[in-house]
């Protein structure tokens, strides 16, 4: 008990604006979600009876044993002119969900309205899609919990950092649509020293570190986007297959060449960061220390880090791509045209995002060097 | 010669003079973790095998070679795997909570555009399927924590035989906390980087905002940005107090030994 009352005693006011702020905020947007029929032009529809119809067993093609199943849906609408209305619908679903679903009670769901009934009848119409922004909402109050919860101020300054940058490239990638003939490249160049500077002095403060992991991580990611860049028009981009990024209705190199430089940005400027801190501090725990031993232990922590962060990019990137590689093979492509239609561009960006990682181990290296020179020809 | 091999030589070479035969070693465990995925793949083709069981024991196998072979087996990886291990369990049940709650399976209809030929009643659930793309592509990042906090940990008790679990505990808090920051950074530019195509296409496409939040393509993606966020942070609790726990225990152990 007194444990409890302790702990509440320590807790400040500014502690408790905080988390009454949170609580509103919460309270607010969670209500908000769940009643927001009206803001949305598309009609929706809340499920609240639903009953299955008729299974039947499928074999495909490929011999795929599957289960299609088939629902009566009655769901109440909930905006426009026939809210509180009801509708009917029939579903079909089958056991693997790959590109159908089976609706519960309660689930919310876009809906179109079929006009051609007699008065009445009741309504019937077609399913388009689920209303998904509460769980999208109830994920993010997670996150943000759970890193307010575990990292406290710097679990703060994540979350921030990553709104931040999200909404930045948003603006970025607005930029790059609305202007005719801009260059993505470019914009996205521009983005990339926004990006860094935001993100490292937001989590790492104004101080030489921060400076020189800036410095590295420019000249690891441009480094990096150049050797890309020269082995694709070497090669002349013999090996890359963008019919994936087929929907897209601009020039899939360029995009693919900002995501590669993006994509590995975050790695880089982990690498750069943990490299100029880990030799400032040594600096600063003997300001005698000579440049010989800096440079040993350096390359030490950069030997560390290189492995798993480099795994981190790989599976960032291969993972994604798994669903349709199992899609390719359970319909009977064979193994070489899959992965090389699926995984090649994921790979080079693997690579590419690595080789930006284990070069930045140098630069980083370096330019803390370097600017731990200055300061001592300063003093 | 094709670009893939050209990257692979530029990075395997480059971390050979980098990193010496640890780098080799680093490049020869990306090449086995990349199997692992590979055989993973194949095993889920088959409907009967449950790709959550599956993606568990590769989720281990890979955290296997990532901490004992790119390092060695001591306490310092044994924590650290054991903790993955057990974030990732934790994980992946509230992952597939989240999945089936939000429908975010398999595929949308901005990619079925080139996928129409395709028959979707192939068997595999794809909910499961779904749930397991989220853990493997975090399994990197989560294994990355779990070590960087286990070894500074190993460092302190080292300097500070006499500590107590409780303080040893909270130090492996507080150095979690200081690398939270730059690592959802890397993860969530790498996530920005591999969506990067279908961001401009949403774009392109002029959605809006109620459109693009409720659609399964973009929702998929927050989605999976979160939870990854969600596990990193998570796993910072687990590897300190299971750091901790197995340290103090192994002190114990040793001061029994020189009595």
């Amino acid at each position: 008990m007194k444990v409890i009352v302790d702990y509440f005693k320590r807790i400040t006011y500014k502690q408790i604006i905080m988390c009454s702020l949170l609580a509103v905020l919460f309270t607010v947007s969670m209500l908000f979600v769940h009643h927001n029929y009206a803001f949305y032009e598309r009609p929706i529809a809340k499920v609240i009876e639903t009953n299955l119809l008729d299974t039947t067993e499928i074999i495909d093609d490929n011999d795929n044993e599957d289960y299609l199943y088939t629902q009566q849906i009655t769901a109440e609408i909930k905006n426009g002119d026939e809210k509180g209305e009801l509708i009917q619908f029939t579903n079909e679903y089958s056991t693997s969900k790959a590109y159908d679903q089976e609706y519960h009670v309660g689930n919310e769901l876009f809906v179109s309205i079929d006009r051609s009934i007699e008065e009445n009848e009741i309504l019937t119409g077609t399913i388009n899609d689920v209303k998904r922004d509460k769980y999208v909402l109830m994920i993010s109050w997670i996150f943000i919990f759970t890193l307010l919860i575990i990292g406290k101020k710097q679990g703060l300054f994540s979350i921030i950092s990553l709104a931040v940058n999200a909404s930045l490239l948003s603006y970025a990638l607005d930029v790059y649509i609305q202007t005719a003939n801009a260059s993505l490249l470019f914009i996205s160049g521009i983005t990339v020293i926004l990006f860094t500077a935001i993100s490292l002095l937001l989590v790492n403060g104004f101080n030489e570190k921060t400076y020189a992991a800036i410095v590295a991580t420019l000249l690891g990611t441009f480094i990096s986007l150049s050797i890309a860049y020269l082995v694709m028009d070497l090669t002349s981009e013999s090996g890359l297959q963008y019919e994936e990024m087929g929907f897209l209705t601009r020039p899939p190199q360029v995009v693919f060449m900002a995501g590669v430089l993006i994509g590995s940005l975050g790695a880089v400027m982990d690498v750069a960061i943990t490299m100029s801190s880990s030799i400032f501090g040594l600096y600063e725990k003997n300001n005698n220390i000579p440049v010989k031993a800096l440079k040993t232990s350096g390359m030490e922590i950069g030997k560390d880090i290189m492995g798993t962060m480099t795994n981190i990019l790989f599976f960032v990137y291969i993972g994604g791509s798994i669903p349709t590689l199992i899609l390719y093979l359970k319909n009977a492509y064979p193994l070489p045209f899959t992965l090389s239609m699926n995984l090649s561009l994921e790979v080079a960006r693997a690579l590419a995002g690595g080789i930006g990682i284990v070069i930045t181990i140098p630069i980083g290296l370096y330019t803390a060097l370097f600017f731990i020179n200055r300061k001592r020809a300063k003093s | 010669m094709n670009v893939l091999v050209w990257l692979t030589a530029i990075l395997f070479l480059l971390m050979v003079l980098v990193g010496g035969s640890k780098g080799a070693r680093s490049f020869i465990a990306l090449f086995l973790n990349f199997s692992v995925l590979f055989i993973t793949i194949m095993i889920m083709l088959d409907p009967t095998a449950d790709p959550i069981i599956l993606t568990i024991i590769s989720s281990a196998i890979i955290s296997c070679i990532t901490l004992f072979f790119i390092n060695e087996v001591n306490s310092t990886t044994k924590a650290a795997f054991a903790s993955t291990v057990i974030t990732i369990v934790i994980l992946i049940f509230f992952i597939v909570m989240i999945t089936e709650l939000a429908m975010i399976q398999g595929f949308g209809e901005e990619e079925i555009g080139e996928l129409y030929i395709f028959s979707f009643y192939i068997g595999v659930d794809f909910v499961k399927i779904a749930a397991s793309v989220i853990i493997i592509s975090t399994i990197g990042a989560i294994t990355d924590i779990a070590i960087s906090i286990a070894s500074p940990m190993r460092e302190i008790l080292h300097h500070n035989p006499s500590i107590s679990r409780k303080e040893l505990y909270e130090s492996g808090l507080s150095i979690g906390r200081d690398i939270l920051g730059t690592n959802t950074n890397t993860l969530f530019f790498a996530f920005f980087g591999g969506y990067l195509a279908l961001l401009i296409w949403f774009k392109d496409l002029n959605y809006s905002f109620g459109e693009i939040i409720n659609s399964k393509v973009f929702s998929t993606e927050i989605i999976t940005i979160l939870c990854a966020g969600i596990g990193i942070a998570l796993v910072i609790p687990i590897t300190s107090s299971i750091t901790a726990y197995y340290l103090v225990k192994v002190r114990e152990k040793e001061g029994d030994l020189s009595k």
